[in-house]
């Protein structure tokens, strides 16, 4: 019997718990297999179709599903108005950069575009088999319920799902799978529909992110990202305070600069956009969303929110103290509000909620881990003190009581989870890159496997929301550029967790199942005793190019595991920074590297402790000799700060193995935190990043 | 004073919804490098906002400056859109007291019914003045090019003479004494640094932050620099550029902008934080000087003001004169018999 702290977000898609993939060794979903559930076996496979297949989002999900379905035999058919802009063309460069020309070509060639006149279906249109629409026409209701009329009434069996904006499903009549921007990289599609469907899984099997959401006005990256444009517009109203200045204190506070992002999508659809999600809401629960005056002036004139170049602003807007506030509260109060709708309606499972904000919307972190940080009655006065600001938004749509669990395990396990069938346990992460939130939610999910009894561990992303380990989320260092201290707590926490997985369980195996592991989340995994990979996985230490020293214990933990030959390979690894392939780094990084199914059932046996084959490498807790002092025939670092980097890592490497296992932590930890206050570091990406998010 | 006597019974300003720059000397400041109208509009929308008038109530906007600036063309509108929020209005430009004309002008527009609440802003840089290419028949190149500030304070061409000739003039129609000019400009000196101490000037004054075009701090403008302490003797001892006129006795070329609102009696509540204080219009008047002789002009239409409004110098709490030379001031004294 299958125990978990909560339920897995895989589950909110039909597709089982984490631990049962590795039980029975196989993705829950295959794509061929949902291939031919949705489109029919080989001999009779039909097509996807795809209606305003010319606009923005049609177009792009033309790229997306196209180039995930050609391989299938599935063409997509993409239907318009005869004479609207070519949409479809504009994205071939774009597919040449990530396909190459020959793949690019493959694609393109696998997407038939037809026109029509919005009453009648082309008549080519039958050849192809239709057996999935997905409907991207204008946000029309009545114009969207005849056309569905119209394609049931060719094609009975067919399966349709609207990407509409905002119209819930039980006024379209069909399911929904709404797309986030942009739409031909972003995998996110929150989905609407009685039950896990195959359309749902198939999406899964091709690498998408299926989100399950309840049938209410509007969607949940919707609500956050237009509710806090509005918060955005309010505070501006409030204060005069132009909307470039909004959206750096805005980028500062939460993550997003929704005014940038307006002007970049295209003011005049994206404004207009905004506010018919925001008119909706507000018709629905009331003045919280209710569009600005200025809002209802710009969806029309489709004005930009930044000033022109020719006027790139000059007089800056600083706050004191009080001003910070009083920004917060204006920004914060509204977005916490409008969290406690979602909550209160249980729009999603919470790891969803949350993840949605940072994978779409770019909030630093996700909403309710925000909330989770400030703690219930703290986000409650938020919320009452912007109601003092904005009486009328008190009026509705405010749940308070939606914080009231915010001290249980469905609140403070957004991104990471266990399961455990008594004897095996998994731990899965939902986030991509490493931050105090996954930090301190690991050690509870670390403490619950023990408490449980268990003493095998496997450690693995969680083949939803996160589909690669990129390391550590650098926005975590930007206290410890200012100061030492602080870096070398981070290093330190980190890296005591990360040895749980060592100390703690008597095996432990980490599993590497997207597109890569780099950095401290590859130090992370390093730390277990196992590391399997699927063999087209990318891993590498990038933190030189950064720059930056790492501090899980790259310096140190891999050169305790390696024999002395290898030693060599992890100082390139460090100091150039450069990726390698799983299969060359099994022996000396990692322990394993194999296809999906056959890496699925190696981790398995591992944790098993079954014939695996596969001998333990053994961590040396001594004092290393012999570590080379430096980097021969290196390629040149590409700047100054990366040069200066090499020298930091090359010294932590010396330090840190050149002392106990014991010892080793607090060095590499001393070394990380003090190259993060350096010129060099400052001088880096993190460092920029910081003076432009942070010093503003 | 009772409504029928004022000349715009329906305009107030509401108090405390104005303020203004620092106005640090030509070439002192980052102010140098800007287009003032666009720093104009950004910095009055930014010390509205600190007075707690949003920018969305201003209907119209009157906006005053006598050096020209880029993109002067577009006027008041493109100034408002600096400020954040477009709306029609005009220029008005007269060298001299174009910011009390504005504010007249504005008060003018809510008198008319045209509108309830109009922005009045002035500004002027000195700075690297434009230089303008005009046809000029005697030349033998048919153009001359002129630079905006300096060949203008220069030369009137009305009269010929430069405006310090003016100064000198008319100190010299009223024998002003040297001695009597430089102890009022020191007086005028020591008031500046005793208010600037006091801490009243910050109830006006806004220190605003600029940016260069990579939206990197360029420099802070918080300080009237240019104006420094003076001692009498150091005054005595300055140069006599024309008769009473030194370095010390004008007033310095500097850059900056200052801003108000005016609106309607019954939405100064709106706006005022003191709505009890009732700042009304009362009266205005110009006068004709003859020619090189502008610095006895405001004295002389004060004269005529308190004639036509029964008014006398005793019922005034605080007077401020137009001022550029210390020249002006003495007369003002001399014909007003006011100290």
């Amino acid at each position: 019997m299958t125990k978990s702290m909560r339920e897995a977000t895989l589950q909110t898609i039909g597709l089982g718990s984490v631990l049962e993939i590795f039980q029975r060794g196989k993705l829950p979903a295959e794509a061929s297999e949902m291939v031919d559930r949705v489109f029919g076996d080989a001999e009779q496979r039909g097509s996807l179709v795809i209606s305003g297949a010319q606009g923005i989002v049609g177009s792009g999900k033309a790229m997306q599903l196209g180039s995930r379905l050609y391989r299938f035999g599935v063409p997509v058919v993409g239907i318009d108005f005869p004479g609207v802009p070519d949409g479809i063309s504009k994205h071939y460069p774009g597919l040449v950069r990530a396909f190459g020309r020959d793949g690019a070509n493959e694609i393109m060639g696998s997407i038939i575009q037809l026109h029509y006149d919005g009453a009648h279906l082309p008549a080519e249109l039958s050849h192809f088999r239709p057996r999935f629409l997905l409907e991207a026409i204008p946000e029309i209701l009545s114009i969207k319920k005849a056309h569905y009329e119209i394609f049931r009434g060719s094609f009975p069996d067919i399966e349709i799902r609207s990407v509409t904006s905002g119209f819930p499903s039980s006024e379209l009549g069909v399911g929904i799978a709404h797309p986030a921007f942009p739409h031909e990289i972003n995998k996110v599609w929150e989905i609407v529909e009685p039950e896990p469907s195959a359309v749902t899984q198939l999406l899964w099997s091709v690498g998408l992110m299926p989100i399950p959401v309840s049938d209410h006005w509007s969607f949940v990256l919707d609500v956050l990202f237009c509710g806090l444009t509005l918060a955005g517009l309010r505070y501006h109203d409030a204060s005069n305070m132009p909307f470039w200045k909004i959206d750096k204190l805005v980028r500062k506070l939460v993550g997003p600069n929704p005014f940038r992002a307006h002007d970049a999508i295209g003011a005049k659809g994206a404004n207009f956009l905004t506010w018919s999600c925001l008119h909706h809401l507000a018709e629905q629960y009331g003045e919280v969303f209710r569009p600005t005056a200025l809002l209802e002036e710009r969806k029309e004139t489709g004005e930009n929110w930044y000033p022109p170049n020719h006027f790139r602003p000059l007089v800056d807007w600083k706050l004191d103290d009080a001003g910070e506030e009083e920004f917060r509260t204006w920004i914060l109060g509204p977005v916490f509000q409008m969290a406690s709708l979602l909550v209160h309606e249980k729009r999603s499972h919470l790891s969803n909620l949350n993840a949605i904000g940072e994978l779409c919307a770019q909030f630093r972190r996700g909403v309710l881990a925000m909330i989770r940080e400030e703690g219930a009655d703290s986000a409650i006065a938020i919320v009452e003190a912007y109601h003092q600001r904005d009486p009328q938004a008190a009026g509705a749509a405010w749940f308070p009581d939606a914080f009231g669990a915010v001290d249980e395990v469905d609140w403070q396990q957004l991104y990471v989870n266990a399961e455990h069938d008594g004897q095996v346990g998994v731990i899965t992460l939902s986030r991509e890159s490493y931050n105090s939130d996954v930090n301190h939610e690991l050690n509870r999910a670390l403490d619950w496997l023990r408490t449980e009894g268990i003493e095998r561990l496997i450690l693995t992303g969680d083949f939803h929301l996160s589909t690669q380990m990129v390391g550590a989320d650098t926005s975590e260092f930007f206290p410890a550029l200012e100061n030492a201290e602080v870096g070398a707590l981070i290093a330190n926490e980190w890296s005591k967790t990360a040895r749980r997985l060592h100390t703690d369980f008597s095996t432990s195996v980490g599993f590497i199942n997207g597109k890569r592991c780099l950095g401290g989340m590859l130090e992370l995994m390093m730390h277990c005793h196992y590391v399997v990979a699927t063999e087209g996985a990318d891993l590498g230490m990038p933190e030189v190019t950064l720059p930056v020293v790492p501090g899980m214990e790259g310096c140190h933990w891999p050169f305790r595991k390696a024999g002395t030959e290898d030693w060599p390979k992890l100082i390139v690894l460090l100091l150039v920074g450069r990726s390698i392939k799983a299969g060359d780094g099994v022996g000396w990084l990692i322990d394993a590297a194999a296809s999906m199914d056959e890496a699925l059932r190696t981790v398995w046996s591992i944790a098993t402790d079954g014939d695996h084959g596969m001998p333990r490498r053994l961590l040396e807790e001594g004092a290393l000799a012999g570590v080379p002092k430096e980097a021969r025939d290196l390629p040149a670092a590409s700047t100054p700060e990366a040069e200066a980097a090499r020298q930091a890592i090359l010294d932590c490497i010396d330090q840190a193995c050149g002392t106990t296992l014991a010892e080793a932590l607090g060095t590499q930890a001393e070394h990380s935190a003090g190259f993060m206050i350096s010129p060099a570091c400052r001088k880096g990406a993190i460092g920029a990043m910081y003076k432009k998010t942070m010093a503003v | 004073m009772h409504e029928e006597n004022l000349m715009l019974p329906k305009a107030r300003i509401p108090f405390g919804t104005w303020g203004s720059s620092y106005f640090p000397a030509w070439q002192t400041s980052a102010l140098a490098e800007v287009n003032i109208g666009q720093f104009a509009g950004e910095a009055m929308n930014r010390i509205m906002g600190i007075r707690g008038v949003s920018n969305r109530e201003i209907e119209y906007l009157v906006i005053g400056s006598t050096v020209p600036w880029h993109w002067k063309f577009w006027n008041a509108p493109l100034v408002a859109s600096c400020m954040g929020h477009r709306v029609p209005g005009y220029h008005v430009e007269q060298a001299c007291a174009t910011g009390l004309q504005a504010v007249l002008l504005g008060g003018a527009e809510i008198q008319s019914g045209a509108h309830e609440v109009v922005g009045v802003l002035t500004f002027d840089r000195t700075s690297d003045s434009p230089v303008g290419v005009f046809p000029e028949r005697r030349a033998h190149q048919r153009t001359v090019p002129i630079a905006d500030v300096w060949d203008n304070f220069g030369f009137d061409p009305a009269t010929g003479k430069a405006m310090i000739a003016a100064a000198g003039k008319s100190a010299r129609k009223y024998k002003l004494d040297r001695r009597e000019v430089d102890e009022l400009a020191f007086y005028r000196h020591q008031q500046y640094f005793e208010a600037k101490e006091s801490g009243f000037l910050d109830r006006v004054l806004v220190p605003l932050d600029i940016l260069n075009v990579s939206g990197r701090p360029l420099g802070r403008i918080d300080d009237d620099l240019g104006v420094r302490p003076l001692s009498r003797d150091a005054m005595r001892a300055m140069a006599e550029l024309d008769t009473c006129v030194t370095s010390g006795t004008q007033t310095h070329a500097s850059d900056g902008m200052a801003t108000l609102l005016v609106t309607t009696k019954d939405r100064v509540p709106d706006f005022s934080p003191r709505p009890e204080i009732d700042i009304q219009f009362v009266a205005k008047t110009e006068v004709r000087t003859d020619p090189s002789l502008m610095p006895e002009a405001p004295a002389l239409a004060v004269q005529k003001l308190l004639s036509t409004s029964g008014l006398s110098m005793a019922d005034m709490a605080v007077v401020k004169n137009h001022n550029p030379f210390a020249v002006n001031d003495a007369i003002f004294s001399q014909l007003l018999d006011y100290d």
